[in-house]
Formats: C-alpha cells, sequence, structure tokens
C-alpha cells in the first residue's frame, strides 16, 4: 500500500539524548566488564602463582631434607675419615714404632697388623738377639705373645712371632 | 532489528490534518497494538499552521517517537487519470508526482505544491501527503466495483469528483470552489436565464438583494446601540430580527455554497461529455461522500436539473486519513 506521495520520515526510539545514554551506560558496563576480566585474570594468575609457591616450597622442603640428609652422610663420612685418619696415624705410628722396635740386626720379611694381633716374620742372627732385642718390648705392648724359630741353612733363624692384646685391655685404655 | 522491538514497545501516533475554507482540523490519534488508546479532534481557525496547533500536536507527538503525520492534499493541481502509462495524454504539465492504483488509473499531483506544503508544515513535519481521490475510492470501494457512477468528494472549499464504471475509471477532476467566487454571479445569470423556475427560486437566493438586506440591518442594530437601555422591548424586538436574519443569511449562505457545488458538477460533467480524451457513458447516479454538511439542495439540484438519483453518505475525513496512514505503514 504505497498511496501517499511522500515516504515518512525516518522512526527511531533511539534519539540523540537515548543514543547518549546508551554510549555512556555501554561505556561503563564496558568498563565493569573489562576490571571484572581484570580482577578475574588477576586471581587466576594469583592462584596460579599461589599454587607454584606451594609447589616451589614443597620442592624446597624436599632439597632441605635431602640436603640435611647429605649433611648427615657428610658428617658420617667426616667422622669415619676422621676415624679412618685417627687409625692411619695410629697405624703409621704403630708401624713406625714397630720398625724402631726391630733392632738393625734383625731383618723383617712380613709384617701382618691385625686389630688386635701383630705377626712378623723375619731373619734373626740367634735367638738372644730376638729375645732381648725384639721379644722384650713386643712383651711390654702385648698382653701375649708367642715366637717360633725356624733354623735357615746359614746358621741364622727364619723366626715367626705372634703378639695378641687382650680385649679387656683395649676397653680399659678407652675408658 | 533493534528499532523493531522498540516499535512494538512504544504506541503510535496519528495526526491528520484536514484544511478546510478558514480552519483546520487535526485529529490525533494514539493506537497500540489494534486498539486506540486516546483520540481528539481540535479545529484551529486558521488553514496553515498556529502555535495552538503546534501546541495541541506536540503534546500527542511527544508521547511517542512513532508518530505519524499525514494531510490531505490540498493543491489545485491535483486530481487524477483513467491511466497508468498514457498520464501525458491528459495532463500536459511537467513535474509531477503520480501514483499508480491498479495499474489501471493514476493519481497526480504537482512536485511544487508537494514542496509547497512541506515548506509550510515545516514546523511540524510531515509523513503522508494523501489524495483526496484515494480517499474516496476508498470510501466507496463497494460501489465502485459494482456500478457506472459519479462518486463525489465534498469538502468546504474543494471536490473531488470521479466517474467509475464497474471499477474501471473514466474521469476525474479536482474541483476547487474557492476559485468559482469570482463567477459567482456569472454562473448565477446564465442559470436564471435558462430556467423559469429557477428564477423564482433565486429569488430568494438573491445575492444582491441580501447584501442589501443585510446592511438595512447592521444600520438598524447601529441604531438600537443609540438607543439602547431607553426601551428594552424595542430592543429586544429588534434582537429577534437580527436573529432571525441571520439565521436566514446562514442558510441562504449555504444554498449559495451548494449552487455553486451543483454548477460545478454541473460543468464538470458537461467537460466529460464533450471531452474526446474521455470515454462518455450515460450517468444515472451519483455518490456523494460528504463532510461539509451539504444541505438537501444540493441532491435536489441534483435530481431535478441532471436527473440523477444520489446518495449521500457521510464521511469523517479525518479518520479516513488517519485509516489510509495506518494502511500505509503495513
Amino acid at each position: 500500500m504505497k498511496y501517499s506521495y511522500i515516504k515518512p520520515r525516518k522512526k527511531t526510539a533511539l534519539t540523540k539524548d537515548m543514543q547518549l545514554l546508551f554510549t555512556f551506560f555501554g561505556a561503563s558496563i564496558f568498563m565493569l566488564v573489562l576490571t571484572y576480566s581484570f580482577l578475574v585474570f588477576k586471581d587466576y594468575r594469583f592462584d596460579q602463582r599461589e599454587q607454584e609457591i606451594v609447589q616451589e616450597k614443597k620442592d624446597l622442603n624436599q632439597d632441605i631434607n635431602n640436603m640435611k640428609d647429605k649433611i648427615t652422610l657428610i658428617e658420617k663420612q667426616n667422622m669415619l675419615s676422621q676415624r679412618v685418619f685417627t687409625k692411619n696415624t695410629v697405624l703409621k705410628d704403630s708401624i713406625s714404632n714397630l720398625f724402631d722396635l726391630v733392632p738393625s740386626r734383625i731383618t723383617l720379611s712380613q709384617a701382618k697388623i691385625m686389630e688386635n694381633s701383630l705377626t712378623l716374620y723375619g731373619i734373626t742372627p740367634n735367638k738372644d738377639i730376638y729375645n732381648f732385642m725384639l721379644q722384650a718390648p713386643l712383651r711390654s705392648i702385648f698382653n701375649r705373645s708367642y715366637s717360633s724359630f725356624y733354623p735357615q741353612k746359614n746358621g741364622w733363624y727364619s723366626f715367626v712371632s705372634t703378639n695378641f692384646i687382650d680385649e679387656e685391655s683395649i676397653l680399659d685404655e678407652n675408658k | 532489528m533493534i528499532n523493531k522491538i522498540l516499535e512494538t514497545l512504544y504506541s503510535k501516533v496519528f495526526i491528520n490534518i484536514i484544511v478546510g475554507d478558514s480552519k483546520t482540523t487535526v485529529y490525533a490519534q494514539v493506537h497500540s497494538k489494534n486498539k486506540v488508546l486516546d483520540s481528539n479532534t481540535e479545529e484551529f481557525k486558521t488553514i496553515s499552521t498556529s502555535p495552538k496547533m503546534l501546541t495541541f500536536i506536540n503534546s500527542y507527538t511527544s508521547q511517542s517517537p512513532y508518530h505519524y503525520i499525514s494531510i490531505l492534499d490540498k493543491s489545485l493541481n491535483q486530481g487524477a487519470v483513467p491511466s497508468c502509462k498514457e498520464i501525458k495524454k491528459f495532463i500536459k504539465d511537467a513535474d509531477l508526482k503520480t501514483i499508480c492504483i491498479s495499474n489501471e488509473w493514476s493519481l497526480y499531483t504537482h512536485e511544487e505544491d508537494i514542496k509547497t506544503l512541506r515548506y509550510e508544515y515545516k514546523e511540524i513535519g510531515l509523513d503522508f501527503i494523501f489524495s483526496p481521490f484515494k480517499i474516496l475510492t476508498s470510501f466507496f470501494k463497494d460501489k465502485i466495483d459494482s456500478t457506472l457512477a459519479i462518486f463525489l468528494l465534498v469538502q468546504d472549499v474543494s471536490m473531488s469528483l470521479c466517474i467509475f464504471d464497474n471499477s474501471k475509471m473514466l474521469y476525474a477532476q479536482y474541483l476547487d470552489m474557492s476559485t468559482f467566487e469570482e463567477e459567482e454571479d456569472l454562473i448565477m445569470d446564465s442559470i436564471l436565464d435558462e430556467d423559469d423556475d429557477d428564477i423564482l427560486e433565486m429569488q430568494d437566493v438573491n445575492l444582491d438583494d441580501l447584501d442589501a438586506d443585510m446592511d438595512s440591518l447592521e444600520d438598524f442594530a447601529d441604531i438600537e446601540d443609540l438607543d439602547s437601555g431607553l426601551d428594552i422591548d424595542e430592543f429586544s424586538e429588534a434582537q429577534e430580527i437580527e436573529d432571525i436574519v441571520e439565521d436566514k443569511a446562514l442558510d441562504i449562505e449555504n444554498i449559495n455554497d451548494d449552487y455553486k457545488r451543483f454548477i460545478a458538477i454541473q460543468d464538470s460533467i458537461s467537460r466529460f461529455y464533450k471531452d474526446d480524451k474521455y470515454e462518455s457513458e450515460f450517468l444515472e447516479h451519483i455518490y456523494i461522500a460528504d463532510s461539509a454538511d451539504v444541505s438537501n439542495d444540493l441532491k435536489k439540484y441534483l435530481k431535478e436539473e441532471m436527473f440523477l438519483n444520489v446518495v449521500i453518505r457521510r464521511i469523517g475525513l479525518e479518520e479516513e486519513l488517519c485509516d489510509m496512514a495506518k494502511a500505509e505503514l503495513k
């Protein structure tokens, strides 16, 4: 039905005032949404960071425990090494003492130093030199001392000296 | 899309403007979802716009952004022709705005007149300009489709006349009564010469005599004014005479208008018969859509002078215009 000579003017409920109003409302809502999304994002990031930190803390605690264990182990190793060192020093001293103990006329071919015992193999020109110059100091150190002689073709003697220190005397010394 | 949704939320306001001889009738209707919420008719003593009219219209248009202002075309150069393609055969004028109806006939008006009308109502703004011929044909649609007859829309100062033969337009003319004013005496004289019976009738309607009567009465009234307070009986008697004469004058004026209308119709019909461009048919019926309160005299003239069967139907132009605007939006 088009019986009018002119076309009607364009009608709209969105007047300039309304458009302005909608623009402002739109801008405000947009800013609110933007702020809300920013906060939600930040919250998410904080949560994520918190979880990361918790995990890091957990890892660090784990590391600390591992390090503590390592420290304990190292301390033990240290103690062990010190003990070994001490023992070695003692052993070194003992060996040194032992060699000092052995007179020049007696020749040692083998020495077995054990925890509580010392076994010496060697050659002596005669039994007396052994008995006076080596047997006597060994007896003063060890609780029990046994000697065996085997004659050599050249008139000298091979000897085996076995010496023991009793457990009780070691404990007494430690006390 | 948003506009469509908003349109359903708002009510529609239709403002319909009908310009008469010395007054403008504005009919406002508030319409919502096929329901009329409010309607009001107001008359303004202007044939253009006035501040009061603007206030009245604004009070309605401010109710909804979807308001439509319709006006009935009052261009003197408007009309209708029984063709859509060969308009130039009937109207030589350039710059015509035409609307083809049912691919059979066309409404036309001058572009310049539309511009003038728009300029005249620029403060109010116009959405629709309808032709009175479209109003007339819509109003008599039932008769147009089935009879051969003259169809006439009578307004205060104009008439739209068209002839339809079973929905086929034969002839149409827009008759402006204001231009008849100057030719009045001439027309009346010619009628007086034509028929003796009419001479008797016209003696009552003689305008010169009437004017003389009116003048004498005015003088008489002036004398009464001077003597006022002296004799109350005399004054009231004079007042009665004045009232009677005024009534008579109104009647005579009405008769005069109807007579002018009759002459205009007669001229127009004789033009239809004489002009070769139009297919002549013998006319027996006339259907009148009356919006100007025509008296029975017009009926009598048409019956007696032109031997026509006259049917007068009262038309509410404002309502019809409003209905056209509503239909236009669908």
